[in-house]
């Protein structure tokens, strides 16, 4: 049975059975490849495996590459997922895009060093984290929430109780009730780390 | 806004100036949204800690963003609401940015 995180004096720890940390480092890694190949198919939509391309471009002439440039927005994923990890910035679907191009790719990021993180931490069954490492493991095992959630199809308050409810009988039979069991495992173990954070945070006004 | 009328601001030209340096500052709202997902106790660290809020405002913003279905959570210049809506996808929460009223 895994112990619940609680504060140390030197931050925060949890005691996880192997096969649970083994499963969640792994679905870091998932979230991790997911990131990476949005990165590639952007990549790979910019600079189509075409040498003459920017040849050609300057060819058709000026005013045509400067209409290119005006509405040179990024298009939010089709994935469910990644449109989740990956949200729009505006309810403007042209300022939307507009921010994308500026901002996803560091946004990817800053998400996938999160993952990796987190995945060194998994890799003993006490997993200590000091006060600087929790928010990162914190923001990891949200997106791997984020994620399971997209594909359990959790839209509204009484999808995600259902989730939490049939997983609470212990007998996963298909591969969603599987992910059912992954998703109220991860909730319970970021409720405890953030509620042991709140804890030490100093009580103001 | 809030008025000068009772303070020390008192003199017509000093009110104007105040209004000219305040106003076009801060055009732009955070708006976090709801979502079955993230965890209250998560969403109150985060308005905490990122933000600087109290508990008291963390918790009344995070119930509001609950029953409401969004709250303004910041508002400011462009470039510092741009990196509060980045910091909030970083956390996982939905953010908008939108222009002030």
């Amino acid at each position: 049975m895994a112990r619940a995180f609680r504060a140390t004096t030197r931050g925060y720890k949890a005691d996880l059975e192997t096969h649970e940390r083994r499963l969640l480092s792994q679905l870091c890694a998932d979230v991790i490849t997911m990131l990476q190949q949005r990165g590639q198919d952007i990549a790979g939509e910019e600079s189509p495996d075409d040498e003459f391309a920017h040849f050609r471009a300057e060819l058709a002439g000026l005013g045509a590459g400067l209409d290119e440039e005006d509405d040179g927005g990024l298009q939010p994923p089709q994935d469910a997922v990644l449109a989740r990890l990956l949200p729009d910035a505006s309810a403007d679907p042209e300022e939307a895009a507009q921010f994308r191009r500026l901002a996803e790719s560091s946004l990817r990021e800053s998400k996938i060093a999160d993952l990796r993180a987190a995945r060194l931490a998994l890799e003993s069954n006490t997993v200590a984290l000091s006060e600087a490492q929790a928010p990162v493991f914190g923001r990891a095992l949200n997106d791997v929430r984020l994620t399971l959630s997209a594909r359990l199809g959790i839209e509204t308050e009484s999808d995600a109780e259902q989730v939490h409810s049939a997983a609470g009988q212990g007998s996963a039979a298909t591969t969603e009730e599987f992910m059912g069991e992954l998703y109220a495992f991860s909730t319970w173990l970021q409720e405890t780390l953030f509620s042991a954070m709140l804890d030490v945070l100093p009580d103001d006004q | 806004m809030s008025t000068t009328a009772g303070s020390t601001l008192t003199d017509e030209a000093t009110d104007l100036a105040t209004d000219l340096r305040t106003l076009p500052q801060r055009p732009y709202q955070v708006v976090v949204w709801n979502d079955p997902v993230n965890l209250m106790s998560y969403v109150s660290w985060v308005f905490r800690t990122y933000f600087g809020h109290s508990r008291k405002r963390a918790e009344h913003l995070m119930m509001q963003v609950h029953t409401d279905g969004r709250a303004i959570v910041a508002s400011g210049a462009r470039e510092e609401a741009e990196r509060d809506v980045t910091a909030m996808h970083n956390y996982g929460l939905q953010a908008t940015l939108e222009g002030a009223e």
